[in-house]
């Protein structure tokens, strides 16, 4: 296909969408062609010291490759900083969701994820690009979260048990025409999210690297939210065998699950380091 | 009970058990049927020949012409290649390697489902016979003679096969103690084992001649052998053709060992079955026992699962040679012998429902891997995507749960009429009075039913 005739496909698409997006769309970013951006929000967590943040996140897609930009002020002065392309919104608790990556099962370094590390000026500003030589699908980039590059600094913040990063300064909702579909469904599921850390749904307690009580059994009809909380005395990965789901939970910490029953059987969750099997997940059609 | 460390096993997704009312339909079901072919059976055997006719001449020859057959041993011996460096090679995670899905689902489910239908699918590709006639070839053209062998001793019959089978089952089941669903033996120990059992099996070959060894007691070739009798298609006299379906099973079993082996599939796919459900506590009871004697963890779990597939296997043949023995105080009755080995082709059908009741879901799932994130990436570690397939998963919404129970009760039902089938022709070839032979049908059919019923049952309470 012609590059002129790739370019006039895209101008029609993006009329399309931008036309569809005009009537549902209540605020957000700006619209350009394939770009969509967000301003940075303090995390829950953030340390006072991140009060007078400001910045934003711009990813455009074009010539099927994304590039992603931030420019942060009220950072601290010449520090290392750490962001990365997230699949998630920024609502609370899960800050950003998973990482995106092109390939869900692949690698955690780029290429087959974004991130983007700098030093912040004597200023405290800081800027940083990535780009990547792949399109990122649409509805797929939620949003960008920022966080210390050093592990060191990481004590300055307030653990709060059921946060699963607790370094997360600031997170930035990428907005925009394509994101629209995945933003509804975001929003959707995190309205029904907002029982998972309530009391009533089950806890699955791991003391001394083994499940409290044995293989906790849980039960689903197809179709329901399947919602859990693995608290965990040692630092682990929580793995959903079946759905693939893979989430750490820090010593001392809590991590919740909740994804929509999809798939019938019996299937294990599994702590991944010592492949011990704390809950065995059964979906009844 | 301890807590027993479980590795990664190969597919962390079980069935769920068959629900109570489809139990009711099923065994109801089988009991109508019974009742229906006992009250309208056909009064002269249908099976007793197979009425084998050749393809057309063309494609009859070219179909078993030697650089086919060249080609496709060739294709067997690289991909046994392919899975041992896989296995030894590449990494530790069942799930992730080649060799595990390709030797514990591929090959040795996917060649009994489809011989079933087409016939003896596994001979052609068959590594070890290919390596064997060409060192036959070889020695044939540099010594001037071809090579002689001892005359296999026939009273072992198809026995060393059936241990084979037991000891492959054991090694994947119950050696293997990553626990979880299927196959929990690491990657190394299955090629370790590969390579003993390929040396093994050309040691066999040299010392009775390949073929020999390849009807007797290869465990691969008797064992998909066996299925293979049950499909349509087949090589006789250098040329492909077509012959009744179930027919050629009739005299398959005159071998001596062949009900061995045919108690031995449906005893190990039983307690493949029931040790994570209806076996559980019982499995446990003994594991705890054996414990206590002051075995290891890992020794007692083997052990108490090794007693239990004992007993599986003495369970099987048990039922049956009762149903035998039944037919035995029938009015003229030939002698026990004749009616034990006359029988145990009945049992095939049998087997095969086995199988498919408790692996076709495996066998779809794990499918979707082999062809593709495990052929990109054989070794799993990453490194290669010869296909571009390497990121894929598994997509487990291809079939849901009541397709699976369906499949599985299914399959149950069409084994038990069809393995009735046989029973019947056969009665009809062994009694003179046809109202004779029906009567001792009553014994089969009870063993039929009870195969049927456990089948069901086993699937109704797995994991429960």
């Amino acid at each position: 296909m012609s590059s002129a005739r790739k370019l006039l496909l895209l101008a029609a698409a993006i009329a399309v969408t931008a036309g569809l997006a005009a009537c549902g769309n209540g605020g957000g970013g700006e619209s350009d062609e394939g770009t969509i951006s967000g301003k940075f929000e303090l995390t829950e967590e953030a340390p006072a010291a991140y009060d007078g943040l400001e910045g934003d996140a711009t990813l455009t897609r074009a010539d099927g490759g994304t590039a992603v930009k931030i420019a942060v002020t009220g950072l601290e002065a010449n520090t290392d900083y750490m962001s990365h392309l997230h699949v998630g919104g920024c609502q609370p608790p899960l800050v950003g969701g998973p990482h995106f990556r092109y390939d869900p099962e692949g690698s955690e370094e780029p290429p087959n994820e974004i991130h983007l590390m700098f030093k912040s000026n004597a200023e405290g500003d800081g800027e940083a690009e990535a780009t990547s030589d792949r399109e990122v699908p649409a509805g797929e980039a939620g949003s960008v979260v920022l966080h210390l590059a050093s592990e060191m600094k990481m004590s300055a913040f307030v653990h709060e048990e059921g946060h699963e990063h607790p370094d997360k300064i600031a997170c930035a909702e990428l907005e925009g025409p394509q994101s629209e579909t995945a933003k509804a469904a975001e929003e959707e599921a995190e309205a029904d999210a907002e029982p998972e850390v309530a009391a009533s749904a089950p806890t699955i307690v791991v003391r001394d690297g083994e499940p409290v009580g044995g293989i906790e059994k849980l039960e689903y009809g197809a179709g329901d939210q399947i919602e859990f909380a693995v608290e965990s005395d040692v630092a682990e990965e929580i793995h959903v065998h079946g759905y693939d789901l893979m989430k750490d939970v820090p010593a001392g910490g809590t991590v919740a699950f909740s994804f929509p029953a999809e798939i019938e059987g019996i299937f294990e969750v599994e702590m991944e380091g010592q492949s011990l099997q704390i809950a065995e997940l059964r979906v009844n059609p | 009970m301890s807590w027993l460390p479980l590795a990664h096993a190969l597919s962390a997704r079980q069935d769920l058990p068959v629900p109570a009312w489809l139990f009711a339909w099923g065994a109801s079901i089988v009991l109508i049927v019974s009742f229906f072919a006992l009250a309208a059976g056909w009064r002269r055997p249908r099976f007793e020949q197979a009425r084998w006719r050749p393809l057309a001449a063309g494609l009859s020859r070219a179909a078993v012409s030697l650089p086919v057959q060249a080609l496709c041993g060739l294709a067997g011996v690289f991909l046994l290649g392919v899975a041992v460096y896989a296995a030894l090679r590449g990494t530790e995670a069942p799930d992730r390697n080649f060799a595990l899905t390709f030797l514990f689902v591929t090959v040795w489910l996917g060649f009994p489902f489809f011989s079933a239908i087409f016939g003896d699918l596994f001979r052609p590709f068959n590594p070890w016979r290919a390596v064997g006639r060409a060192t036959g070839a070889a020695f044939a053209a540099v010594a001037g003679q071809r090579p002689r062998h001892l005359a296999y001793p026939e009273r072992l019959g198809r026995y060393p096969a059936a241990a084979g089978l037991v000891a492959f089952v054991w090694l994947e089941v119950v050696y293997g103690t990553s626990g979880g669903v299927a196959v929990g033996l690491d990657p190394q120990s299955a090629g370790i084992a590969a390579l003993i059992y390929s040396g093994y099996t050309l040691a066999m070959m040299a010392l009775f001649g390949v073929e020999k060894w390849c009807e007797r007691g290869e465990t691969f070739s008797v064992y998909f052998g066996m299925f293979s009798q049950l499909g349509f298609l087949a090589v006789r006299d250098g040329r492909l053709g077509v012959r009744r379906p179930l027919a050629a099973a009739g005299s398959w079993a005159t071998v001596p060992g062949s009900l061995a082996v045919v108690v031995a599939s449906i005893s190990t796919t039983s307690f493949d079955g029931a040790s994570e459900g209806a076996f559980k506590g019982g499995i446990e009871w003994v594991f705890d026992r054996f414990a206590d004697v002051g075995f290891g963890l890992d020794t007692a779990a083997r052990l108490s699962d090794t007693v239990f597939m004992a007993l599986c296997l003495l369970g099987v043949a048990g039922v049956y040679l009762l149903g035998v023995r039944g037919m035995h105080t029938v009015h003229g009755a030939p002698a026990f012998a004749k009616l034990r080995d006359g029988f145990a082709h009945t049992l095939i059908p049998i087997a095969l429902a086995y199988l498919v009741a408790h692996y076709f879901s495996l066998f779809v799932f794990q499918e979707q891997a082999q062809f593709t994130y495990l052929l990109s990436d054989p070794l799993g570690t990453g490194s290669t995507d010869l296909f571009g397939t390497a990121g894929s998963g598994i997509d487990f919404t291809v079939l849901s749960a009541n397709a699976i129970w369906y499949v599985q009760v299914g399959a149950l039902v069409a084994g038990h009429v069809l393995g009735l089938t046989l029973a019947h022709d056969r009665a009809l070839s062994y009694w003179p009075d046809f109202r004779d032979a029906t009567r001792s049908q009553y014994w089969m059919l009870a063993v039929m039913v009870a195969f049927t019923c456990f089948g069901l049952y086993l699937l109704s309470v797995s994991n429960a």
